[in-house]
């Protein structure tokens, strides 16, 4: 049978039968099953979802809960306009596109609330300032993840020479098949070290300083889902939360966590590198002393910014009001 | 520290520990050369099993490649039917027993149904080849390296090694070649045909590679991930440089960047598997940018070489137990004599000059030693007589001088009070020899009822000689005075019989005086004596007049002036030899003539002229503190008491 093919049906499988397998205590039969799809495969990205599982936080609130991981053959997103799955995460950018494409959905946590998405380069390459990146041989992530990517190039005039799709791997990049590629620093930049690149050889060009610095994932459901079952949207967002909490507090327990679900799902990758992974989005998601927005929260400025550098790019024509998209508003989750 | 031991062990000891010291060198530099010959052999032997292992590997490879190869050159050449492409994909697994599975991904062709996917796939299943289309259902190839690397690199590449889930999580790696339609700049993508490969023979062969008996060998892909690794959980999950992270060993990284660039070489690192310090060879295959490790620990690497440096060690603390025994042996042979000689010598020492010494043979320094210690006996017995003799003759002379003492002693008048009969003066007198018998004198007698006579002297000399010369003055001295009557007459007759025949050139310093006890008056002449001092009842002291004269018995017809003196109710006429002006303390002062009338002057008070003799010689004797008495000391004190009343 082909790999790949088995390594994802494998994988699925296997998600499928985790929540079972991580509840050592069966949820009340009056538990309300909800599934979440994650927008990418298993690691510490989603740690806070791992331990709210673990941890119990979603069944104290009644909610039996069940994940799913995709990637970029599986969007999360049409997960959710399938209906397959209750809740879904995205970035900002991405959920702003996909509402401004018709699907009626809405923001229901702002989980990492910084950008921590960049454009990394070799040195050796001659590419010393973003401008640099023109006629160049540039990789990006396709579908909705291009989105923050193709604001901040637009925006700075910049047009690669040639544009890669990028998947799982940073392969091509290594393979000097391009000359940059998308990462994000809490991932990709340190499967490059972990491949042998030193830091010092490697030049990047984080979003956030290029006047992109809009938050990245989101819990999303689709709007209606929001209005029928409020509450449960908010117990959801609220025990995820609390995963994150523990998570900070606990760093080798959620290390632990994340590293039975990657091994199960035969992700290659190691422990060293989901440590540094939730060491470096950490920040992000739970804000600390001099961070002007509240964890959990989508700010009404970030919204308002996200919004009028895609109108400005021409990606999307539309955006609903703040408290439209965000309904639980501020303060709502802590 | 060896200065306390005995000689047989320092010997001992001492011989051991040069020996030590040479077998320690021989012993290290065996260690150190057959070490580094070792290590040489070893490198050798390590990097040519990495050379062999790694050209295997690309043997393999190379044949893996030349039928993807052949294959996309017919798919190439036109074959694209399905049922074409399915023909070549069988016949490439079904004659490479080394490919597990081939498939052809169609690029993808956008229609108005969305995007197509088609990919016939051939594999083994079962003993049997198999078929499925991987194009149909949910799985997306066109988001996989194996087919987006050689579409986007435009060039075959191997891919990373992955874990199959399928045939039991075999370990697989594919090569993908891009095949185009038209050659050239403008060329356009027909799809990628891909063969995928089981690693588990590699596996094996490395796992078989064994290098003594913990030595190991691995391979890593270009990336630095673990393909084979004796830890399995590393293998395609962990890569050298995340080993390196979370082992914190910032030097395994720098040599995992040397090995993913296609170096190879020979160093010393301490391995993940054991921990252990270990030497790692590594070599390159060229085709896949893999890099081949072999890793051998040092203890096993170094084992023989410590085998033989224990033997040698071995060998050497025998050598030393027998050389040890050997050593003490001898020792025990020179100090045995020497014991013996020790033992005999204390006895000698004890005062046994009888006792036997043991008698010695041959000819060497102990031997010689012996005969020394024979002779400084009979040397030490003779002298030891010699040493009675003299002690005894000594001793009689020392008897001699007693008496002779006892004798000089009786020339002076030692009674007191001298004369009890009368009341007009009080008299004291003492005499301190330096040594058992000394030259001074002093002498008192009545010249008639009413004249008394002082004198007072110190002869040139000590000793024998000067009690013999005073004996002689001061016979001739009173002899002479009694005719004489004058004190200067006394001493021009005195000095000329003694400059008479004066052989041995003696002389002696002379002071006599006569007291008129009627009202006091007193006469006095002196011969180069201390003048005399005059103290009166309230305390004031002073010396008498000095006058002309010589010391007596040098040379004859020497004149001697007289001087007179009246002496009131309770005035003191004091006497005294240099014995006193000039004793010396531990410094080297004299006591003079100021502390002796400053003491003087002190004493005048006292009731008797016993009190102040004897308070002025505590004075000079406390002075001296001890210091060894230089000279004879001779005090004499005369107090007129007034005329007698009748």
């Amino acid at each position: 049978m082909f790999p790949f093919l088995r390594t994802l049906t494998a994988a699925m499988i296997m998600l499928l039968l985790l929540p079972a397998a991580a509840s050592w205590a069966a949820p009340p039969p009056d538990a309300a099953q909800v599934s979440v799809s994650l927008q990418w495969v298993p690691q510490s990205q989603f740690a806070g979802y791992y331990l709210a599982l673990d941890k119990g936080f979603y069944r104290k609130r009644g909610l039996d809960v069940t994940v799913l991981h995709s990637g970029p053959e599986l969007n999360s997103m049409d997960r959710l306009a399938e209906g397959t799955a209750h809740f879904a995460t995205t970035f900002l950018t991405s959920a702003l596109q996909r509402r401004n494409s018709g699907l009626a959905m809405v923001n229901i946590a702002q989980i990492v609330n910084r950008s921590t998405a960049m454009l990394v380069a070799r040195k050796k390459s001659g590419i010393r300032s973003l401008r640099d990146l023109n006629g160049r041989r540039v990789s990006l992530w396709a579908g909705d993840f291009t989105v923050p990517f193709e604001a901040v190039l637009s925006s700075h005039g910049i047009s690669p020479g040639r544009r890669f799709v990028q998947n799982y791997s940073v392969a091509l990049f290594l393979h000097n098949g391009v000359d940059a590629c998308s990462a994000m620093y809490y991932n990709e930049y340190h499967m490059l070290y972990q491949a042998g690149l030193d830091e010092d050889e490697l030049i990047t060009f984080p979003l956030e300083k290029y006047g992109c610095n809009v938050p990245e994932d989101g819990i999303y459901c689709l709007e209606k889902t929001w209005k029928a079952t409020p509450r449960r949207c908010r117990d959801f967002a609220e025990a995820t939360m609390e995963g994150w909490r523990y998570a900070r507090a606990h760093p080798e327990e959620a290390l632990d966590s994340v590293m039975r679900r990657v091994t199960s799902a035969r992700i290659p990758t190691n422990r060293a590198h989901m440590k540094w992974m939730l060491e470096k989005i950490l920040p992000g998601i739970l804000a600390g002393p001099g961070d002007a927005w509240k964890a959990g929260v989508l700010s009404r400025s970030d919204y308002a910014r996200a919004v009028g550098l895609m109108k400005k790019q021409g990606l999307i024509r539309n955006a609903p009001e703040y408290h439209s998209f965000h309904p639980m508003g501020a303060g709502n989750v802590q | 520290m060896f200065s306390r031991l005995r000689i047989a062990p320092r010997l001992a000891l001492l011989t051991l520990l040069g020996c030590t010291l040479v077998l320690g060198a021989i012993t290290g530099s065996c260690y150190l050369f057959g070490s580094r010959q070792i290590e040489k052999e070893t490198e050798e032997k390590a990097k040519s099993l990495a050379v062999g292992t790694a050209n295997r590997i690309e043997t393999v490879q190379r044949g893996v490649e030349k039928v993807v190869r052949a294959s996309a050159s017919r798919i190439e050449d036109g074959e694209r039917s399905p049922e074409r492409v399915r023909m070549i994909l069988s016949r490439a697994v079904g004659e490479n027993p080394e490919i597990s599975g081939a498939a052809f991904a169609y690029a993808p062709e956008t229609t108005s149904g969305g995007m197509r996917l088609a990919a016939p796939y051939v594999y083994r299943s079962g003993g049997r080849l198999a078929f499925k289309d991987l194009g149909a259902g949910r799985y997306r190839y066109d988001v996989w390296d194996w087919y987006t690397l050689p579409r986007d690199l435009g060039r075959p590449v191997w891919s990373e090694p992955y874990f199959d889930e399928g045939d039991g999580g075999a370990l697989m790696v594919t090569y993908s070649v891009p095949v185009f339609d038209v050659p050239g700049a403008d060329r356009k993508l027909v799809g990628v045909i891909t063969c995928h490969v089981s690693l588990d023979w590699l596996t094996d062969l490395l796992r078989s590679i064994r290098f003594a008996e913990t030595g190991y060998a691995f391979l890593v892909s270009r990336t630095g991930a673990y393909i084979c690794h004796p830890r399995k959980d590393f293998v395609v999950r962990e890569t050298l440089f995340s080993a390196a992270e979370t082992n914190h060993r910032p030097e395994l990284r720098a040599v995992a960047r040397r090995m993913i660039t296609g170096e190879s070489g020979f160093i010393p690192l301490r391995n993940l598997v054991s921990q252990q310090p270990s030497h790692m060879a590594f070599a390159p295959v060229p085709s896949t940018g893999w890099s081949v490790s072999i890793i051998v620990t040092d203890a096993e690497l170094l084992a023989p070489v410590i085998s033989l440096s224990r033997s040698v060690a071995l060998v050497g603390i025998v050598g030393f137990a027998l050389l040890l025994l050997i050593t003490l042996l001898i020792a025990r042979s020179i100090t045995r004599p020497l014991r013996e000689l020790d033992a005999a010598t204390e006895v000698l020492a004890k005062g046994d000059l009888d006792a036997p010494l043991p008698a010695i043979p041959g000819n060497d320094e102990v031997a010689h030693l012996s005969k020394s210690f024979t002779h400084m006996r009979t040397e030490l017995k003779r002298s030891m007589e010699e040493l009675r003799a003299t002690t005894a003759a000594k001793q009689k002379i020392e008897s001699e001088l007693e008496i002779a003492r006892s004798i000089q002693m009786s020339l002076v008048p030692r009674t007191f009070p001298a004369f009890p009969d009368r009341p007009e003066f009080d008299l004291y007198a003492e005499l301190h020899p330096a040594r058992a018998i000394g030259g001074d004198f002093y002498d008192f007698f009545m010249l008639d009822r009413h004249r008394i006579c002082l004198a007072i002297g110190d002869v040139s000399d000590k000793g024998v000689p000067a009690a013999l010369f005073m004996a002689v003055v001061r016979t001739f001295l009173k002899a002479i005075w009694r005719d004489e009557e004058s004190p200067a007459a006394t001493l021009r007759k005195l000095n000329n019989e003694l400059a008479l025949d004066n052989d041995s050139t003696m002389f002696v310093t002379l002071l006599c005086a006569v007291v008129d006890l009627r009202d006091g008056s007193m006469r006095y002449a002196c011969g180069g004596h201390n003048l005399p001092f005059l103290i009166s009842p309230d305390g004031e002291v002073h010396q008498v007049r000095r006058l002309k004269g010589v010391p007596v018995g040098a040379m004859e017809e020497m004149l001697f002036e007289e001087g007179s003196e009246s002496l009131r109710t309770g005035d003191v006429f004091f006497l005294y030899t240099d014995g006193a002006t000039e004793a010396m303390n531990g410094a080297g002062e004299l006591f003079g003539d100021d502390r002796l009338e400053g003491e003087l002057k002190r004493c005048a008070g006292s009731t008797g002229m016993k009190e102040l003799v004897q308070g002025v010689r505590g004075a000079v004797e406390s002075f001296a503190d001890g210091a060894e008495q230089s000279d004879d000391l001779t005090l004499v004190a005369f107090r007129f008491t007034g005329p007698r009343r009748f």
